[in-house]
């Protein structure tokens, strides 16, 4: 029994039909749908409590509380992290731009970066001091050279991608970090939005300072993203907003913020989608982490192998399907505008694909030279939608080129 | 003489749409039906209405005719945001187009001029953004980006009308002063809303050639158009345009003010409850298009509701006039059963010069709620009085008045001065 299988039936959401057609979800690189067990947690919330938490002593409140934090806890054990060592924030770009102006670099602080990196990896870096990227090769690899080099000028953060959200390639992040620490003492501040939807990650083996990522892209709600920080380096973090909720006693003459990691949490959470993440990361795990590894590469398989070779589309990748996520973003032939075909995959045939620039405009920009189309599949897809999506495709693009048909029309 | 499309010509068009695209045969053998079948309009209503969920569904593999691709000279692809979010992929060939365009603007003698022998006219869009070709919403595009093939410039405006910020809007009248249109193509309560402020900051709409305006996209109120002809003057024609955006043209107003739907282009039919209706009441528009090499439909329903007068124009023109009424899913629903459509809301309305702007809002339990953005000149008395109006026309329901700042437009960038969520959630 296949992955998908065995769980489509969880997703409500692919029950829909759309002008009495099924649909294919294959945009999860940007979010994924949510299971049951997720949509009930949130419901189950509403319905029964409703209540803030972490202010006031009733029953309902402490319940709340309760529930948020042993979310925090599932969350932190998911990556092999401490509680207190988990902000709950609203997404991977508040994270990042968290440690990014909470670090108070000086103004000309060097900081290395990656060229593949979304724009919340980037942009915060460009703000916060002198961002060099490292540049990647025509398939989207790290140079590693080039990274090398660039640590030579001892940066004072290096902020690496996991994965690629537009190449799909997972970099060699546990290589890398030792370069970083043989090189330099910089911190390191990694963004797993991409790759911990299809891999666990322990935050302590792998010896990162920093990591971000979202749960809307690993099954859970939108609205929560989740920093981890070592104790000692969260503590020395400056807190980019106060109010409410932070603070553990506030006079005319000053305040005292909370403890980390409530003094990074000012203002009433997004306390539903909290606890729903819980939901999601029980649900991740009680998948066959074997059987999920083997669905992934099958996925990938069909996704590269759909790219390679087929006219009309070239993948922005590599070529292979080693050291990546099932995702796979194609250049479509000059003249072929990728928002109209993703729109008309849609409307037409039912599949859900993204175009753009992916929020990776650099990379998107130097790889492919303009908008592309971004197929990405996870644990509730199945190879014979990607076979479906590439039969679409064809289609849509035989209408599309001109020398493909070509016929009086009517006389 | 008319020129009134014969019932042979349908016949040839759904021969055509059967032999020639997937869909339509598919539509006929579902129904039992091959085009021989079809030999008078009773035959004709045999054949179940079409609507947009067919043609987008089945765009472009089942629709497009064969021989056709959809880079095939002359094809115009779009994409609409449609009414209400009910989005549209399609294609038309630019010569049908243009035709529908000169069957409908040839009921107006006050357009005659824009057309010169061996020159066209040049054309200014100010609109809803999602109706538009290039990605205008966000102005962060030149002028030069925005000229679609056929030589039409779009200018810049938010998706949220209102919200439109003044960088933009200086954009906007700097373009047209810069492009010198003959013709400016319209949203009318967009346009409304550019008038007032050129107004504020001092500027005119002009051009070295005569301006013409069409307005299209949603309803003209009457309040939207005695804005525009204030502001423009009586030496500017105005024309409200019956249209879709997979169809073009399917009518226009007048030089004398009747709206006119062109049965040259297409087979028009009014129906409610599956049947033709008398001259005199309301019905839905089907229609079915006449030569479409490209994407022919047949029966296609509109969803939206005209009202044919049956009674000749002083204007000449020997197209039908119609009242337009406005959409299915825009019709205000009362409790005792009758329906109350957008034009009769705006008839209760009236050109109100105390108003910049209005919405009817229906909710799901039927009570309405009236919004309207007041200006330097209202009095107490003008509210009151269309308070009054607007109980008679909408008793038994409630309806609520309100006095407000700010509207918001839809998210496709339209804005429906009339709206009823029972209508919607029906449909």
């Amino acid at each position: 029994m296949t992955v998908q299988s065995s769980c489509r039936d969880d997703f409500p959401a692919l029950r829909r039909k759309i002008d009495g057609q099924t649909i294919s979800y294959l945009d999860n690189g940007a979010t994924t749908l949510k299971p049951r067990s997720v949509i009930d947690a949130v419901t189950e919330y509403y319905e029964t409590n409703g209540a803030n938490i972490h202010r006031g002593k009733h029953r309902l409140s402490e319940e709340a509380s309760d529930a948020y934090e042993a979310s925090r806890t599932v969350l932190a054990r998911h990556i092999g992290a401490a509680a207190n060592e988990v902000v709950l924030l609203r997404n991977t770009s508040e994270a990042i731009n968290l440690v990014a102006g909470g670090l108070e670099l000086p103004p000309d602080a060097y900081i290395v970066g990656c060229m593949d990196a979304h724009h919340s990896q980037i942009l915060p870096w460009r703000r916060a001091g002198r961002l060099d990227l490292t540049r990647v090769d025509g398939y989207g690899r790290l140079d590693r050279d080039h990274f090398r080099e660039l640590l030579r000028g001892r940066p004072q953060v290096v902020a690496l991608t996991h994965c690629s959200n537009v190449t799909g390639v997972i970099h060699p992040v546990e290589e890398l970090i030792e370069e970083v620490r043989a090189a330099c003492d910089a911190v390191i501040v990694l963004d797993a939005a991409q790759s911990l939807p299809h891999e666990r990650v322990n935050v302590h083996k792998l010896d990162v300072d920093f990591m971000a990522f979202s749960m809307h892209k690993m099954l859970g709600p939108t609205g929560v993203g989740c920093l981890f920080g070592r104790s000692e380096l969260l503590a020395k973090l400056r807190p980019q907003n106060v109010g409410g909720g932070m603070v553990d006693w506030v006079d005319l003459d000053g305040s005292v913020d909370r403890r980390t990691p409530f003094k990074f949490e000012s203002g009433t959470p997004a306390i539903a989608s909290v606890i729903g993440c819980a939901a999601a990361i029980r649900y991740l795990e009680g998948l066959d982490a074997g059987a999920q590894h083997q669905h992934g590469q099958d996925l990938c398989a069909a996704l590269v192998g759909g790219a390679i070779d087929r006219p009309g589309v070239s993948l922005i990748g590599p070529p292979d399907v080693k050291d990546r996520i099932p995702l796979a973003t194609l250049r479509l032939a000059d003249g072929v505008p990728a928002g109209e075909v993703a729109r008309l995959l849609s409307d037409s045939h039912g599949y859900m694909v993204r175009s753009g620039h992916m929020c990776a405009q650099p990379l998107v920009t130097e790889l492919a030279g303009g908008e592309v189309l971004r197929v990405s599949a996870y644990v509730y897809n199945d190879v014979s939608e990607i076979e479906g999506f590439y039969g679409a495709l064809d289609e849509l693009l035989s209408w599309m080129a001109p020398a493909a048909r070509t016929g009086a029309g009517r006389t | 003489m008319s020129d009134a499309a014969t019932f042979e010509a349908v016949r040839e068009e759904i021969a055509y749409a059967y032999d020639n695209t997937v869909f339509f045969r598919r539509h006929m053998e579902e129904l039992g039906l091959r085009p021989e079948d079809i030999r008078d309009a009773a035959d004709f209503q045999r054949i179940a209405p079409t609507s947009k969920v067919h043609y987008r569904r089945n765009y472009p593999a089942g629709v497009l005719a064969q021989g056709y691709h959809l880079n095939s000279p002359n094809v115009m692809r779009f994409q609409s945001s449609g009414t209400s979010g009910d989005r549209l992929n399609s294609a038309i060939m630019s010569y049908d187009l243009a035709r529908r365009q000169a069957t409908g603007l040839g009921v107006n003698r006050r357009f005659d001029e824009l057309w010169q022998p061996g020159s066209r006219p040049r054309i200014c869009r100010f609109a809803p953004p999602n109706c538009s070709d290039v990605e205008c919403a966000t102005g962060f595009s030149s002028m030069e980006d925005r000229i679609l093939p056929d030589g039409t410039l779009v200018l810049t405006v938010a998706h949220d009308l209102l919200a439109t910020p003044e960088w933009q809007i200086v954009k906007a009248l700097d373009e047209i002063e810069s492009y010198q249109p003959d013709l400016l193509v319209v949203d009318p309560t967009h346009f409304a809303f550019l008038t007032r402020w050129a107004r504020r900051l001092d500027r005119k709409i002009t051009s070295p050639r005569r301006l013409h305006t069409v307005c299209g996209y949603t309803l003209m109120t009457r309040v939207a158009r005695r804005q525009i002809e204030e502001f423009m003057g009586l030496d500017t024609p105005i024309g409200d345009m019956i249209g879709m955006s997979e169809l073009g043209y399917l009518g226009f107003e007048c030089h004398l003010g009747q709206r006119h739907i062109n049965n040259r282009d297409f087979y028009v039919e009014f129906v409610q409850d599956g049947k033709p209706v008398e001259d005199g009441r309301t019905g839905e528009l089907y229609v079915t298009t006449i030569d479409d090499g490209l994407i022919p439909r047949v029966r296609y329903a509109t969803g939206d509701h005209f009202t044919p007068l049956g009674s000749p124009c002083a204007c000449g023109s020997e197209l039908p006039v119609v009242r337009v009424e406005g959409r299915a899913t825009h019709m205000v629903r009362l409790s005792d059963g009758r329906i109350v459509t957008p034009a009769a809301v705006d008839v209760a309305v009236g050109p109100a010069p105390w108003m910049d702007l209005y919405k009817l809002e229906q909710d799901s339990t039927g009570a309405c709620s009236f919004r309207y953005i007041p200006n330097a000149k209202a009095r107490p008395d003008d509210v009151t009085a269309l308070e009054a109006r607007l109980v008679e026309t909408l008793t038994p329901n409630r309806v609520h008045v309100e006095a407000v700042d700010y509207i918001s437009s839809e998210r496709s960038g339209k804005f429906q001065p009339c709206l009823s969520h029972i209508s919607a959630e029906g449909v």
